[in-house]
């Protein structure tokens, strides 16, 4: 009998999705997802969660939504909680199912299973609740979920990238930091990769450093940190800034996202004491794409300038660089004031 | 302890300016209120501050980690104290408390720690009877005159016995305060998230106001019982509080870090003792209260109970909120008086 199962193209979707399609596939069940993010469906997840919800979450029910008349049988949400020892994910993903069933939107039953590893790695409930609609040997479900997991490694080692592209002189390198249903859903971050690519520029993501590395180099951090994204996050962070090559780093974060306001806060304050470039751009409902444009275009030309005139009195982020008479300089023209503050 | 403790001024408007001002923008009121805060001790002559980490999934647990890093850049001299919750085992725990207090014997921390949990008991127990007086007493800010004498008074007893004395006597200071027995109050059930429900100045002392607009007010959340639950439960003796987790569920089944499911369960409870409206007060941007105020249609529409939600932030115009709270007030009125439940106002 052909089962099939949806699963919105939204969240989790986007670290996971070879798991989750190997895993369903392997177990005979056709895996539906929803089309790609669009205006009619950040609109109607707009309208179906409070204001105060970041834009990810509302992303999220608009995906669930399109699931409203169409022919499947099960929606696949599941209640993510941690994913690794003592990291959790974010409290709006622990509550989503009930927050999905709590909205007015129609939706097919649910399948949520439970994914906690704060305390143990074992995984036996988790994939009881996911495939026991569908079959009950254990042994096909054990093998479907190794094959899976298989996949998943594969896909995530084929992200990595070992060195930084200072090979091409022309090329920037830029770290494009977020969590990754912002950075791969190209609607949301308003074409971010393809403006970047445009303006000559190597993008890099968290997900292109290993995670051994991150998490070695998130040693340097004085406490652990309890979110799998602020985790990735600061982890790249480190990792880029012992990369050689001229570069840049870019935050890109949900309105509201209550992870980021801390994470993005302490990365700022590593970057500026390394004198990288930085810029943050907040990412909400607003789909002007004019007022981007050109905070990208100056961001690449403060590095531009800094590689090619050395000009290091540009400011990297949130710092005033001007001497005390208010001079700040242009292409090399200094200030003969005493006083100046670019002296570095 | 032996310790010379400097306590903070109550927060004003400046130490919230002063907190908004060097704190990240999207950050929570507590962290923005506590920064202002810790600024204002350091002037007044404060060299070292004492916060407790955590391990997730709230904010929380990265305030001390924060709080250094922006002193440290703001060049304000201020040794740290984060003392991490025993998460590798109690005996860690242990020491690293040891090394804060420093030599002091355990018999007098046990002593300190029992006084300390006394008061906070006396002081809920006072503002129990607040809560009921207010609506009732004829001449409005006598209850809470009365109770601030008793909390200064409070703060200076030094041990069980004149402490049981200032207790007796606010009670019966309390007691006779003039009030309209045959008055109907509404009952209000306040939940959300605990800073905001314990510190008046973060919520704009939003308890007094409803309890002036002639209604009675209870908290899903009082500093003893949160002490009693988090502090003082060990793995070998449990102490339990208001239970109220268990009413959460099929809303909210899962704990989603924060009061998130303490706000779903109390309002459940609330609506079962027949309370007349749900007021949740959380700062901006609590991740764990947007879950609960998604969840909290649900609640109404089964429990007919009213929810009114308020978020707070650095916005300190009293005004707006009272307009608020005021219709909030007469439509919970006039839906007494109709016993329509089908009036639903969220």
């Amino acid at each position: 009998m052909g089962w099939k199962i949806g699963i919105p193209r939204a969240l989790f979707y986007y670290t996971y999705f070879p798991l989750w399609t190997t895993f369903f596939q392997a177990l005979g069940v056709e895996v539906v997802v929803s089309p790609l993010t669009n205006k009619a469906i950040l609109d109607q997840g707009t309208k179906s969660v409070v204001d105060e919800t970041c834009l990810p979450v509302k992303v999220f029910f608009g995906h669930a939504a399109t699931f409203t008349n169409k022919n499947v049988d099960f929606l696949f949400v599941p209640r993510l909680i941690s994913v690794e020892k003592k990291a959790y994910i974010c409290p709006k993903f622990m509550g989503l199912p009930d927050m999905l069933s709590a909205s007015k939107i129609k939706h097919p039953p649910l399948i949520k299973p439970v994914v906690n590893k704060v305390k143990s790695e074992q995984d036996t409930h988790f994939l009881w609740d996911c495939a026991s609609p569908f079959t009950g040997k254990w042994l096909k479900i054990k093998k479907a979920w190794h094959d899976a997991e298989q996949e998943q490694r594969n896909y995530e080692q084929k992200l990595i990238r070992k060195y930084l592209d200072i090979t091409d002189d022309r090329k920037l390198n830029i770290l494009l930091l977020g969590h990754d249903y912002n950075l791969y859903d190209h609607y949301v971050n308003m074409g971010l990769w393809q403006k970047l690519q445009d303006l000559d520029c190597t993008v890099f993501t968290p997900a292109q450093f290993s995670k051994e590395e991150r998490d070695s180099q998130l040693r340097k951090f004085p406490k652990s940190i309890f979110w799998t994204y602020g985790r990735n996050l600061l982890g790249a962070v480190y990792s880029f800034m012992q990369r050689p090559g001229k570069k840049g780093v870019i935050v890109l974060s949900s309105f509201g996202c209550g992870i980021d306001s801390f994470i993005d806060n302490l990365i700022i304050r590593r970057l500026v004491e390394q004198k990288i470039p930085y810029l943050n751009v907040i990412l909400d409902e607003h789909t002007g794409e004019g007022g981007l444009v050109t905070r990208l275009e100056a961001f690449i030309d403060i590095i531009r300038w800094r590689r090619d005139y050395h000009q290091n009195y540009v400011s990297s982020y949130g710092q005033y660089v001007g001497c005390c008479k208010g001079n700040v300089g242009v292409h090399g023209t200094k200030c003969d004031c005493t006083t100046s503050s670019y002296k570095r | 302890m032996g310790l010379n403790v400097i306590v903070p001024p109550r927060p004003t408007k400046d130490s919230l300016s002063l907190g908004v001002q060097h704190s990240p923008e999207f950050a929570c009121i507590p962290l923005k209120i506590c920064i202002g805060n810790l600024i204002e001790a350091n002037q007044l002559g404060a060299d070292t501050f004492l916060m407790v980490g955590g391990c997730g999934p709230c904010r929380f647990g990265l305030y001390g980690q924060l709080m250094k890093e922006i002193f440290q850049d703001l060049g304000i001299n201020y040794h740290t104290l984060i003392i991490e919750p025993p998460d590798t085992g109690y005996w860690q725990f242990v020491t690293r408390v040891k090394k804060v207090i420093g030599p002091v014997s355990w018999w007098k921390i046990i002593q300190g720690i029992q006084l300390g949990y006394k008061k906070a008991v006396i002081v809920d127990k006072l503002e129990k009877y607040v809560q009921e007086i207010r609506p009732r007493e004829f001449n409005k800010g006598t209850a809470d005159k009365i109770f601030n004498n008793a909390l200064q008074m409070i703060d200076q007893t030094q041990n069980l016995d004149e402490l049981e004395e200032v207790f007796c006597l606010t009670k019966e200071k309390l007691w006779h305060i003039p009030q309209d027995e045959s008055k109907d109050v509404l009952k209000i059930g306040l939940v959300g998230e605990i800073y905001t429900l314990l510190e008046p100045f973060a919520s704009l002392e939003i308890e007094k106001k409803l309890g002036k607009m002639g209604a009675y007010v209870h908290r899903s959340l009082y500093l003893s019982d949160w002490v009693k639950e988090h502090l003082l439960t060990t793995r070998f003796f449990k102490l339990k509080g208001n239970d109220y987790r268990s009413y959460a569920s099929p809303f909210l089944n899962h704990f989603v870090g924060g009061h998130g499911i303490e706000s779903i369960g109390a309002s459940v409870a609330f609506a079962q003792e027949g309370y007349n409206g749900i007021v949740q007060v959380a700062p901006l941007t609590c991740m764990p209260e947007i879950v609960a105020h998604n969840i909290f249609p649900q609640v109404s529409d089964k429990y007919g109970i009213p929810v009114l939600n308020i978020y707070v932030d650095e916005q300190t115009g009293e005004t707006g909120l009272e307009t608020r709270l005021e219709a909030f007030i007469e439509l919970l009125e006039a839906k007494r008086k109709k016993v329509d439940r089908k009036i639903t106002i969220c």
